[in-house]
């Protein structure tokens, strides 16, 4: 097992290498090139500054070298050994050293700040829906094959049918305006992760001389809701089907019918029994959880005005930022390989017929 | 082996992620009291630091019994003289909150490095400026600089501090510190280059005494405007960035260092990121005689229309900028009109949009390099059908690239109606007849005269005003393509010279230099004459009127230069589009003025809106 899994991560290197050299390559063949859009995103730009911006950042970050350069100078920027930068652009030491992911050229800023700031919030976003979806499509799953062809299958089947067809950018668009809307009801806020002046509130519910005061931790699942519920509504569809396949085949096999024939009870069956057994295709969709934690929803993101993973990464392929697309796109692919791994390695683990040695 | 059901273990693990995420949202918390206890130091240091000044100056004998105004900055206060009309009111207060609204988060507040122009509208109520305009007049008025001398070679321009300015922290603002702004922006380790060039025409910046001299190497009509608007950055709080590269490369990080002397200021200059809450509270230490209206301005992030109006409908958002269709369906709900106001006009700094026709591609002439054929393509353009249906009325045809508000602008020149059978008279001269009879003009070669538009893509008002010109332009037997185009692939069309038409927008000013967007040596690279026009008389024109100094002589100049473009037609000019703006009916004192709105634009000025006391609700 041990020598399996050190060999996987060997692996890993010349696949991550290999998707930054095909991401690289895109970004640097895609037309417009690298820097055109920096500089004049905000379409105030005087021509003469227009003409410092590019001066300056061909300097900074060699844009006017040859692609295969400056593919190798990205590449001993994020290496943790490697030549040093000195401040002034010059080639220092070589050594160990910190790995620097490079400098967003849209957002003049480090890289690693922009994700820092994003990643918390999606990270908090996917931790609400993730166990939502699953714990949902379970259950939903294991009912509607245990009452399979029964009303409450057709029913549940229909419903989830329907909520994956509905659009996330429509149903946010009609959540914030029934729900949130003085016109309607407004029981919900309609952007942002905390109310104006909420910083000085205490942190669980308290009564002051003014009645209720939420507080900061009801404040903030208070605007969670209508993201949260936009999340998860069309995560159901799929998995709960697959978690049906499953357990109606488990449900039929021998096993299953000898428990009954020994006497069990009916739920036992379905719970101790059929279920265990039937999570093992769960267990390779949720080999896209550990990525899928670091991957927001443009698109909820956009409509409720949270700065999350989605938003940095649409926003940075759309104006060719660089640096940022090859960073987020490493950090997902290490994540990918590393989730892969850990489940093939859950694999035997829960089904001791699976063996690597 | 006994295990537990599923079930239960479903539930356990459900538990546990409900008990991480509460413990990660009391980080968050802990983080936010942790903020809010600083600024509370803060605030305490600063009235420390002020009792022991006081005291100082007790133990001196120096605390005169002299009338409250005196500690206001003596001299011209022309700039304030709005501003304290508005106090005058019957129902003038002071109090409540402003909330605005911004599309995105700006990446950073930090002076000189921001680059988006949300940065700018938060700057603008921090930092000072040295001149002003008046918004109704648009003349230049005294703020920092109590006045200023212009040499008569219009090389020297002397400005005299005003005394008594201070910034938010307490520490006065003196010649030194515009001197050391403009040090900084001109030191290579700071990230600013936008800033550097345009301060390149400076060449030098001497403090005499209270006064601090700005040199230019050449007469220019902006150098005014260049000097006197240069935002004044404090020497003891960002004097410290130019000490080591180090140092400098921890300012070219900073995201929120903004501290000035203006009516407005961040509660922390230091700490502020993107993702916390943009908010300016009341400087309270404000130098001029008029104190700021609101306690706090407040920027909400909203990146969804759909959101953002919702929000504004609750109350929740004191000023929303509509899109024409948007703004007639609300002009008509007469429930939340009698909650709000709303005003729609032109700003006599709005830029215009236009179709530019490229005269020379790949080092050949191109069709449009006559005269007569871009003056046809005019004479297509229904520019009153294009502000009338598409923008909804909510849009003025532009004949030239100077606003109507401003004084550049030529009032002899005339729009030229839509006029097909003129455009396919001009045509015809030009060689451009339909010889075959499909309906469709060929060049004397024989080639039928088709070209492409390209335009940003995404935007659906430029989607139906192109769809719109390609039926007119059929009128005069010319066929448009219309090639929706990337951001990124537009700006590569434009720096290569590889298109045949290309319609986009130019932002102004008060006073628009042609010189980057007509003149003939601007068409290289890094000029903004990609469509390779070239006039002599123009080019002539242009030089004598940046060098002159005489706003009326200067004028006279501009309205000629107006002229000859008018008759070049360089580009087709399309339209102007108004701004349509609604506003929370408790902020009062909100008056059209030729600028705009009385709200600071790209200018400095101290604020005239206000709440009455009894609509206070924050």
């Amino acid at each position: 097992m041990t020598t399996y899994v050190l060999r996987r991560l060997l692996l890993m290197l010349p696949t991550l290498f290999g998707i930054s050299v095909l991401v690289f390559a895109v970004m640097a063949m895609a037309p417009g090139g690298v820097g055109a859009n920096l500089l004049s995103r905000t379409g105030d730009m005087r021509p003469e500054e227009r003409q410092a911006m590019i001066a300056y950042y061909n300097a900074r970050y060699g844009l006017d070298q040859p692609m295969p350069v400056q593919y190798l100078r990205w590449l001993n920027n994020i290496s943790p050994l490697g030549f040093e930068t000195l401040p002034g652009g010059g080639r220092g030491e070589f050594g160990f050293k910190t790995p620097d992911l490079g400098t967003s050229f849209v957002k003049n800023r480090p890289v690693l700040d922009l994700i820092a700031e994003a990643l918390p919030i999606t990270l908090l976003l996917n931790l609400l829906t993730i166990p939502l979806v699953f714990a949902g499509s379970i259950v939903m799953g294991v009912y509607t094959a245990r009452f399979r062809g029964q009303a409450m299958d057709v029913w549940i089947g229909t419903a989830n049918l329907a909520l994956w067809s509905v659009p996330a950018i429509w149903m946010g668009v009609l959540l914030i305006g029934f729900l949130a809307s003085e016109q309607y009801l407004k029981w919900f806020p309609t952007s942002g992760l905390s109310s104006l002046g909420s910083e000085s509130w205490t942190f669980l519910p308290e009564r002051t001389a003014d009645g209720w005061q939420r507080g900061y931790l009801l404040d903030a699942l208070w605007h969670l809701v209508l993201p949260v519920v936009c999340l998860t509504y069309s995560g159901f569809a799929f998995l709960t089907k697959l978690t049906r396949s499953s357990v109606l085949e488990n449900l039929q096999a021998d096993y299953a019918r000898t428990a009954r024939a020994k006497g069990l009870a009916d739920r036992v069956v379905l719970w101790r029994h059929v279920f265990r057994n039937s999570l093992l295709p769960l267990l390779t969709v949720a080999a896209t959880i550990l990525p899928g934690l670091l991957i927001g929803s443009v698109i909820v993101e956009s409509i409720f005005s949270i700065d999350g993973m989605g938003r940095l990464v649409v926003e940075a392929v759309q104006l060719r930022d660089r640096e940022t697309v090859l960073s987020v796109t490493l950090l997902t692919g290490l994540l990918t390989l590393a989730s892969y791994l850990i489940v093939d390695v859950c694999y035997a683990v829960a089904d001791p017929r699976v063996s690597y040695e | 082996m006994k295990k537990r059901g599923g079930g239960s273990n479903l539930l356990s693990f459900l538990l546990l992620g409900a008990i991480l995420i509460s413990v990660w949202l009391a980080m968050f918390q802990v983080d936010r009291q942790w903020a809010y206890i600083r600024d509370a130091q803060q605030k305490l240091d600063a009235q420390t630091r002020d009792i022991a000044e006081i005291r100082r100056r007790l133990n001196q004998g120096r605390v005169a019994a002299a009338p409250a105004e005196s500690a206001v900055p003596e001299g011209d206060q022309r700039g304030f003289a709005r501003a304290a009309r508005a106090t005058a009111r019957d129902d003038y207060a002071r109090g409540d909150w402003m909330v605005q609204l911004f599309g995105d988060t700006p990446q950073r507040l930090t002076p000189t490095i921001s680059t988006d122009s949300y940065a700018v509208d938060v700057q603008q109520l921090v930092l000072d400026t040295l001149i002003t305009r008046d918004p109704e007049t648009l003349e230049w008025l005294p703020l920092v600089a109590e006045s200023w001398r212009v040499s008569d070679d219009g090389l020297t321009y002397r400005f005299r501090i005003r005394p008594g300015v201070r910034f938010s922290d307490g520490e006065p603002l003196t010649a030194d510190d515009v001197a050391f702004t403009y040090r900084f922006i001109m030191d290579q380790r700071i990230a600013t280059p936008r800033y550097r060039a345009f301060y390149s025409r400076v060449s030098g910046v001497t403090v005499e005494g209270d006064e601090v001299v700005f040199r230019f190497d050449e007469p220019y009509y902006g150098a005014l405007e260049i000097a006197g608007t240069l935002p004044i950055l404090a020497e003891h709080f960002y004097g410290r960035y130019l000490e080591s590269v180090e140092q400098a490369e921890v300012y070219n990080n900073a995201t929120g260092l903004l501290l000035g002397s203006g009516p407005y200021k961040l509660a922390d200059p230091v700490n502020w990121t993107p993702g916390d809450l943009i908010e300016l509270v009341r400087n309270d230490r404000y130098w001029g005689p008029v104190q700021p209206s609101f306690d706090r301005v407040i920027w909400k992030i909203i990146s969804n229309d759909a959101a953002a109006l919702t929000e504004f409908k609750n109350g929740d958002l004191d000023r929303y900028q509509a899109r024409p269709l948007e703004y007639r369906e609300l002009t008509a709900d007469e429930a939340l009109m009698e909650r709000v106001q709303h005003y729609e006009y032109f700003d006599a700094r709005g830029g215009y949009f236009y179709i530019a026709w490229n005269q020379r591609r790949g080092g050949e002439p191109t069709w449009f390099a006559d005269p007569r054929v871009r003056e046809a393509m005019t004479y297509l353009s229904d520019r009153q059908r294009i502000a009338d249906e598409i923008f909804l009325g909510f849009a003025q045809p532009a004949l030239g690239p100077f606003n109507p508000l401003g004084e550049q602008h030529n009032e002899a020149l005339e729009l030229r109606p839509y006029d097909p059978a003129r455009a396919r008279a001009l045509l015809a001269q030009a060689g451009f007849e339909d010889r075959d009879g499909d309906g469709i003009v060929e060049s004397p070669d024989g080639e039928p005269f088709r070209f492409t538009l390209n335009y940003p893509a995404g935007s659906d008002d430029y989607k139906r005003m192109i769809l719109l010109l390609k039926d007119l332009f059929v009128a005069g037997g010319v066929v448009l393509e219309p090639e929706p185009t990337d951001w990124p692939l537009i700006l590569e069309a434009v720096d290569n010279k590889s298109f045949d038409a290309i319609t986009l927008g130019w932002t102004s000013g008060f006073e628009v230099d042609l010189y980057q967007f007509f003149h003939s040596s601007q068409n290289g690279p890094g000029g903004d004459n990609f469509v390779s026009y070239a006039n002599p008389e123009l080019d002539a024109l242009i030089d004598a009127a940046r060098m002159e100094l005489d706003e009326p002589t200067r004028m006279a100049m501009w309205h000629e230069a107006e002229r000859l473009i008018w008759e070049d037609q360089p580009y087709t000019f399309l339209f102007r589009r108004a701004r349509l703006d609604f506003f929370d009916g408790r902020i009062a004192n909100i008056q059209r003025v030729r600028a705009g709105l009385n709200w600071p634009g790209l200018w400095r000025m101290p604020t005239e809106w206000y709440v009455p006391a009894s609509r206070q609700q924050h």
